[in-house]
């Protein structure tokens, strides 16, 4: 749901930003943009996240030519009843695609479990019946509120002159109106997950497990984010006690992951694993937590941690499609990427501690299961 | 970016490549010998058991919190086929010097770690360590367990298994549940001194590196002097099939997508002909442009993933699609309608000049990941037939229709395989 101006409240069928972005190569000439890109020589591509729509090209040459076509497909659409009909067949596909892969379905289940209202528990592509409401009209309407210059940001990385790469950028510029972006309407998200825990069966060897942590979006979430990477690098990292012990007794196949995630409006975490016991993991898990809250972290397993994390920052850097993507990524939730190399210096022992007290509390977990 | 190779030793070559692309170095090593189905659980699970412990770091928390100390240095390892032969991959991809906050030679350092970890692994009484090797053992029955997980996976990997059945390709590179039970660690560690002695064994090094130290540090590691010279135990060229008919086979599985894969054969082997059928594969299935996300996908809505590949080693492309099940026949029908237009000529010269443009961006694009021009070269020390990047690249402009229709119908389809419901 989303308002457009004071009052004008609009609600749009579940999955319909992924079906845009499926529909934006469609040209009106007929030639799909994704072959006339392709046919340079640049391998284009696109993505739907929970907060935005990503359209990218990587080129070794070409690069001004792919330019041209990239830049005014974003900006003209073409949509016709029948090239939406069509489409439906093919992302039901995607969706039943992901259907099948247990990762995704413990994933999307601990958001599920996590969170009541708040849209980032839905599929981001949607629902094979939900995708059946969506029209041209639809998609014109969702493409004629968002997709405009105030909402719209570019990452450029490679080895180019900034100034003259700006004045190309702004050559290719047509629409140049000056629209108020349409405010999204987000339900209030309750402070409490919703559900405990959801398991579901599915035929695979082993049990994949999530234990989601719910946290508020912070006052400055990059150092936060720091501090939580520490952590869990500590506390369960390859290098950690409690990973000895659950590889050891044979309780874990495999490392223990975590990630965090946040944008304005919601902070989350999961740590997840394979385990033929995932329940009594994710008990040793918590009760480890509670452990290094009581005893304190560990202060050389800190420091070394820490040093691992400013390797990781860096190497971020090293591609340039992963850099501009990490920037476009960073741009929207408000953050800038170089700041993880500065903050990091910043974050203490003392400080993760208090977040370790403070965030890691049993009303704060929910737990997924894919059996 | 360029590649310097020096075989330090018979059977032992350094590769050096020379890049400053990048914030990290990348440091690979590759021990290659004959898939076989007497060694290859063996084979799958050395790895596995070689990261637990080495002589001075007693176990994995040892060896991880080395690494966490290294910046987080990133150490894999793996297990992979190349044409007939197994190959046990290891890497460490590290900081570059040039980027640590403080001086110090790490790139030496992690050279060092990564040969330890697999020439001088944790031993007892002339044996690996019992309970690494046990820890291990159910490590790797979970893997075979698994095999079925990742269902698209599955599928491709079932289809290759029933087409190379009975010549080496066919076997799974991590091996069989059955060979399990009876490896033991001291039997194991023999083995395991006999493989480093008769493997092929490349190191690449790649990164904004200094070559001359480099190869000091390898050539002095301790590690590698107690190896001595071999005539590596390889496989050259490939088992022919022992199946020409098609085949069809469906299997059930508890699945809400149907996934199908076609294995095609090629009835040809020269060098020229590499080439075309990389121009042909890129026609059929290698990109947006190509008949299988054209007509398959995009046309008819049949999938969402529609897409083929050639396998260079083994001279065989796979097709393959996750597809509506009830949608089996038509999809099957509709991919041989596109193997004959590809025979009788259906496709224009912008398809073909598409397909270069695509195949030529890609060579172009080999040294902008280190990892990917790692697999390049090793590819090439390898492969039957080596090519440079200006080779490669004025081979496939050459190619033309005719020798492409003329390769079409060179190609048979041996396997249909369906995973479904």
């Amino acid at each position: 749901m989303y308002l457009i101006g004071e009052t004008e409240v609009k609600s749009v069928p579940d999955g319909i930003a992924h079906f845009l972005e499926h529909k934006m190569f469609e040209q009106k000439s007929g030639v799909n943009s994704l072959d006339t890109l392709t046919a340079l020589g640049v391998s284009a591509n696109a993505y739907t996240t929970n907060n935005y729509t990503t359209y990218l090209y990587e080129a070794t040459d070409n690069f001004y030519e792919a330019l041209d076509e990239f830049m005014d497909y974003v900006q003209n659409p073409y949509y016709t009843d029948e090239n939406v009909e069509k489409e439906k067949g093919i992302i039901a596909q995607e969706i039943k695609m992901y259907e099948d892969y247990p990762e995704w379905q413990v994933y999307l289940n601990t958001l599920k479990c996590l969170y009541k209202d708040f849209p980032i528990r839905l599929d981001i592509a949607g629902s094979v019946e939900s995708i059946q409401g969506i029209t041209k009209e639809l998609l014109y309407l969702c493409y004629d509120n968002f997709y405009t210059p105030s909402n719209m940001a570019i990452a450029i990385c490679g080895d180019f002159e900034p100034e003259e790469i700006l004045g190309e950028i702004k050559k290719r510029i047509t629409n140049t109106e000056k629209k108020e972006v349409p405010k999204r309407i987000y339900p209030d998200e309750q402070d409490a997950v919703f559900e405990k825990e959801k398991c579901v069966k599915m035929d695979i060897s082993n049990p994949l497990f999530s234990l989601g942590f719910k946290d508020k979006p912070a006052e400055d979430p990059v150092k936060r984010h720091i501090a939580i990477n520490i952590i869990l690098n500590t506390i369960m990292g390859k290098s950690s006690k409690l990973n000895k012990e659950l590889t050891d007794e044979g309780l874990i196949l495999g490392p223990i992951d975590f990630e965090y995630e946040f944008a304005e409006n919601y902070a989350f975490g999961i740590i997840s694993g394979v385990s033929r016991k995932p329940r009594e993991v994710i008990k040793r898990i918590k009760e480890e937590l509670e452990n290094q809250k009581k005893n304190g972290l560990n202060e050389a397993d800190f420091i070394r941690n820490k040093k691992k994390l400013y390797g990781s920052y860096i190497i971020e850097y090293n591609s340039v499609e992963d850099t501009a993507r990490l920037f476009l990524s960073e741009y929207f939730r408000g953050v800038v990427g170089f700041d993880y190399l500065e903050k990091y210096k910043e974050v203490t022992k003392e400080y993760a501690e208090e977040i370790l007290k403070d965030l890691f509390k049993e009303e704060n977990f929910a737990v997924s299961i894919v059996e | 970016m360029k590649e310097i190779k020096q075989e330090i030793k018979k059977g032992i070559t350094v590769h050096q490549i020379k890049t400053n692309s990048f914030k990290t170095d990348l440091v690979a090593v590759f021990l290659m010998t004959k898939l076989d189905r007497e060694t290859v659980t063996k084979n799958a699970i050395i790895p596995m058991v070689l990261r637990k412990g080495t002589k001075s770091l007693e176990d994995s928390q040892e060896i991880n919190k080395k690494l966490e100390e290294m910046y987080g240095a990133g150490f894999e390892c793996g297990i992979d086929k190349t044409g007939d032969n197994q190959v046990l991959r290891f890497y460490i991809e590290t900081l570059d010097n040039a980027y640590l906050p403080e001086k110090e030679d790490l790139l030496s350092n992690v050279i060092q770690l990564l040969l330890e970890i697999i020439f001088d692994p944790k031993t007892e009484n002339n044996a690996f360590k019992e309970e690494y090797l046990d820890s291990e053992k159910e490590k790797l029955k979970n893997i075979l367990e698994g095999k079925k997980d990742d269902k698209a996976v599955y599928a491709n990997l079932r289809c290759q298994e029933e087409m190379y059945n009975g010549t080496p390709f066919g076997l799974y590179k991590y091996g069989y549940i059955e060979d399990i039970e009876g490896i033991n660690a001291k039997d194991l560690y023999e083995y395991y001194k006999n493989l480093i002695a008769s493997c092929k064994i490349d190191i690449f090094v790649s990164g904004n590196i200094d070559e001359k130290k480099v190869l000091e540090t390898i050539s002095n590691n301790e590690n590698i002097k107690k190896l001595e010279e071999r005539e590596p135990n390889v496989q050259k060229g490939n088992a022919k099939l022992i199946r020409h008919e098609e085949k069809e086979i469906i299997e059930h599985l508890e699945v809400t997508q149907g996934n199908l894969v076609i294995g095609l054969e090629i009835n040809e082997n020269s060098k020229r002909e590499k080439y075309v059928a990389t121009v042909y594969n890129a026609i059929l299935g290698g990109s947006a442009t190509s008949k299988m996300f054209q007509v398959v996908r995009e046309q008819h809505s049949l999938a969402y993933t529609a897409a083929s590949n050639f396998l260079r080693h083994k001279n065989s492309i796979f097709i393959r699609a996750g597809i509506e099940i009830e949608n089996y026949e038509k999809t099957v029908k509709l991919i041989k309608e596109q193997l004959e237009d590809m025979k009788s000529g259906n496709f224009t010269d912008e398809d073909i000049e598409n397909a270069k443009t695509g195949i030529i961006s890609m060579i172009k694009s080999i040294p902008d990941e280190q990892e990917t021009a790692v697999t390049y070269y090793y590819g090439q020390e390898v492969g039957e037939h080596k090519l440079d990047f200006d080779e490669y690249e004025s081979e496939i402009n050459s190619v033309t229709k005719e020798e492409i229709m003329d390769f079409a119908n060179k190609i048979s389809v041996n396997t249909v395989y369906f995973l479904r419901d």
